[in-house]
């Protein structure tokens, strides 16, 4: 077992409506949970994800988190890898699953769900909140919109406590 | 209760390159000042109630 029994309390959160059916406008409930070797089998680059996810899952210092529907855990809505640093959890990756991707997308609010999630765990954790990343350059301005991130230097992202409070409050119910 | 919409044309990516030291230290010092200011805010805000005489 390569995760620490200490954080199994924040293994699986509920979230509100937090992902919506594009075409439909329906929303749904949605999970947050490590990942397994089984879902390695699925998050290949085979299957059109674009990043190497068994690889991230190997690294001792990262957790590998997906998010799923409620009630249909088997079908991965994106995922998100992390690690815990002195003062804050940083981002490794985030992605949505391949049918999440584009203007064909089939759900919306994927990675915010995502996003919240990690600042939620900086919450846990004792950090205030505080999450960072490094954005791609084309998404910086993007990130501060959306996400309420301040750019720190070069592409370094950093989400404070308020920007964490209202990622938080738009997705969980506590 | 809400839902952070990304535009239909816009997928979320980071930049999965390991950080430097450096980069670390920035972050952490941002931190740091962040949580500073944060406390100022608070101090400045609690400040601003006046008390009236009756």
């Amino acid at each position: 077992m390569k995760h620490n029994p200490q954080y199994i309390d924040i293994e699986i959160d509920k979230l509100t409506n937090s992902i919506e059916n594009v075409i439909t406008g329906d929303s749904f409930q949605t999970d947050i949970s490590l990942i397994d070797t089984n879902d390695l089998k699925q998050i290949t680059k085979k299957n059109g994800w674009l990043f190497n996810w068994k690889n991230e899952y190997k690294q001792p210092d990262r957790d590998v988190y997906k998010l799923t529907i409620s009630g249909n855990p088997e079908i991965i809505q994106g995922l998100i890898s992390i690690t815990e640093r002195e003062d804050h959890v940083y981002m490794h990756l985030i992605e949505s699953a391949p049918f999440n991707l584009g203007r064909n997308k089939v759900y919306i609010g994927v990675p915010g769900n995502l996003v919240a999630f990690a600042c939620r765990i900086s919450f846990h954790r004792g950090f205030d909140g505080y999450v960072s990343f490094t954005s791609k350059t084309q998404l910086v301005e993007h990130y501060q919109k959306t996400l309420g991130a301040i750019n720190v230097g070069g592409h370094l992202m950093v989400i404070n406590t308020d920007a964490a409070l209202k990622l938080i409050d738009k997705y969980f119910k506590n | 209760m809400g839902l952070i919409r990304e535009p239909l044309d816009v997928d979320f990516f980071f930049d999965p390159k390991p950080l430097t030291k450096k980069e670390q230290q920035m972050i952490s010092d941002f931190i740091k000042t962040d949580k500073v200011k944060r406390k100022l805010k608070k101090t400045t805000q609690k400040g601003i109630y006046t008390q009236h005489a009756i």
